[in-house]
């Protein structure tokens, strides 16, 4: 029963985690590109969705679609302004760019925020729980992994189908030729960075009404981030899915044997897949 | 020549660096004619390619489309503007199939100029291409990928095709295959640069040649005029002609 539960807040756990990774799918999966910022831009979207709600007395669904927006424009700018000279086959230049910006930001955060702990409120949606057999499950996290399937269903069919993926796709594969076939690779990489801290938008909502948000909390959701998409092959949208499902799993199940095991557990889980599997679950090769 | 010039360099000189690879090159070629391009290894042929490609920064007046100075276009827009290219090596995009890398040739063709190009044209030119178009693009042999490169240039509809080697490492019979598709490339109007390092296929393949040596045009004229001597002088320097 115990492990029956564990394993069910595992896969809605799991929900949060693949609203973190979608995006880092598409920048270090698909693009190659190292974001350090990826979760402080979360707990960004995220300060500024609480502010927003408590100034304007704003509901989290249309605080949801102001992030989702400010995200994307936050995506270009940084895709402009930063990204665009660094971008290449070596990830190194990004990795140092953004390291700095990721300091940079949480100090940011700090001065504007304080290190205060905060939530958005939920109209109550965080404590409305329903039965299902056995189990208690939250309606916030069902909503939440609902959202996650759906991003990821819509983000990969956008990949293989659209004029948009392929041509992302292609620009990944040699930007040079990219170019040369009448794609503008930085037109297209600001879109996919776009989209990707757009998607952050989601998370940040999700992740502060679940539970709570403070400046110096990015780092968490960029190492899972990472590791959801390691896990699941980099690359692959419904990879990055997958490894969000197994850290989410990994931890809950790890909770259950030992409270101060469950973060652990999902490290753990990341490394003995890296060592059997360096691919990932669907990469290829 | 009674068609008009559509591109034209002028005292194109382009470098790597410190490196100079094109010390002030000319070279025009008009509405739907076939021109060579031969040269020795590192003549710089390819840097040419490139240089109009826009691939290669160069000065605005060094590259002339319809006369409208074009030179340090981004490559995007030269594509835009109807120029198209066979990249030396193919450079196709890894991982996706036959038919998506022709697809994004599509999805970015050069406007304004209809749709003279269809996938199912370069099915009904290069047959292979439709049987085998959902494998990835790497599982193909050497010459089915460059028929992918090809068909990809093509569905740019270009009014300009520069072909970089597109017989290099390839078995004579499909070198042959792939040259036959030239006349049907130029009887759609599509103007076509040829670089060639077999300079016998190259004089047949083509109305006028051009050969460059050590980043300068050594020779030109009509291809069924020029004599082997010339061109061996001019390929190998006057120097090397005696030996
Ligand atoms: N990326 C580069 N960086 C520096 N030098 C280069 C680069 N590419 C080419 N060169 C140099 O520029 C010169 C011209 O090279 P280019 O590739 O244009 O010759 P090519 O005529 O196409 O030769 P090939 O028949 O071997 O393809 C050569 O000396 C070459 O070494
Ligand atoms: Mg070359």
């Amino acid at each position: 029963m115990q492990w029956l539960d564990g394993l069910v807040q595992g896969v809605l756990l799991g929900g949060l985690y693949a609203q973190y990774a979608l995006g880092m799918a598409l920048m270090f999966g698909v693009m190659r590109v190292v974001n350090i910022t990826h979760g402080d831009l979360m707990i960004l979207l995220a300060l500024v969705g609480i502010s927003l709600a408590s100034t304007f007395s704003l509901g989290p669904w249309s605080v949801l679609v102001v992030l989702v927006a400010l995200g994307g424009i936050i995506g270009i700018i940084l895709q402009r302004l930063i990204l665009n000279r660094v971008v290449g086959a070596d990830p190194l230049p990004s990795l140092i760019a953004t390291f700095g910006l990721s300091i940079a930001l949480q100090n940011a955060m700090l001065q504007v925020w304080s290190a205060d702990t905060r939530s958005l409120p939920s109209d109550g949606l965080a404590q409305a729980s329903f039965q299902l057999g056995p189990l208690f499950v939250g309606v916030l996290p069902v909503i939440v992994l609902i959202t996650a399937t759906v991003l990821t269903a819509a983000l990969a069919a956008t990949m293989q189908y659209t004029r948009f993926g392929r041509s992302l796709r292609a620009a990944a594969a040699d930007v040079e030729a990219a170019a040369m076939t009448g794609i503008d690779p930085k037109a297209v990489y600001a879109g996919a960075t776009a989209l990707a801290v757009g998607i952050l938008g989601f998370a940040a909502v999700f992740q502060s009404m679940r539970s709570t948000v403070s400046p110096a909390d990015g780092a968490f959701q960029l190492i899972y981030a990472f590791e959801a998409v390691i896990i699941g092959g980099m690359g692959s949208i419904w990879g990055a899915f997958i490894g969000a499902m197994v850290l989410g799993i990994s931890q809950s199940i790890g909770f259950r044997i030992d409270p101060g095991f469950g973060i652990l557990a999902g490290h753990l889980v990341f490394l003995t897949i890296l060592a059997l599997r360096p691919q990932g679950i669907l990469g290829k090769g | 020549m009674t068609a008009k010039t559509l591109l034209s360099t002028h005292d194109l000189k382009a470098r790597y660096g410190d490196f100079q690879a094109l010390y002030g090159v000319d070279l025009d070629i008009a509405e739907g004619e076939v021109v060579a391009l031969i040269g020795a290894n590192g003549a710089g042929k390819s840097t040419l390619l490139k240089s109009i490609m826009g691939l290669i920064r160069v000065g605005a007046d060094m590259v002339r489309l319809d006369g409208r100075p074009v030179g340090g276009s981004k490559p995007h827009q030269m594509v835009a503007d109807g120029v198209a290219i066979v990249p030396e090596g193919r450079r196709l995009f890894a991982g996706m199939s036959v038919l998506d890398n022709l697809r994004v040739a599509v999805d970015h063709a050069a406007p304004g100029r209809g749709d003279a190009w269809t996938i199912e044209r370069i099915h009904a030119l290069f047959p292979i291409l439709k049987e085998k178009q959902a494998v990835p693009v790497q599982s193909l042999s050497g010459g089915q990928q460059q028929m992918v490169a090809i068909g990809r240039a093509l569905l740019n509809q270009p009014r300009l095709l520069l072909c970089d080697e597109i017989s290099l490492g390839l078995a004579p019979k499909v070198v042959k295959e792939i040259y036959q598709s030239i006349p049907s490339i130029s009887a759609n109007g599509t103007a076509i640069v040829l670089v060639e390092q077999d300079v016998g296929l190259a004089k047949s393949a083509s109305d006028r040649l051009y050969c460059m040596l050590e980043g300068r045009m050594t020779l030109t004229g009509r291809s069924a005029e020029l004599s082997r001597e010339a061109i061996g002088e001019a390929y190998f320097g006057a120097s090397h002609a005696v030996a």
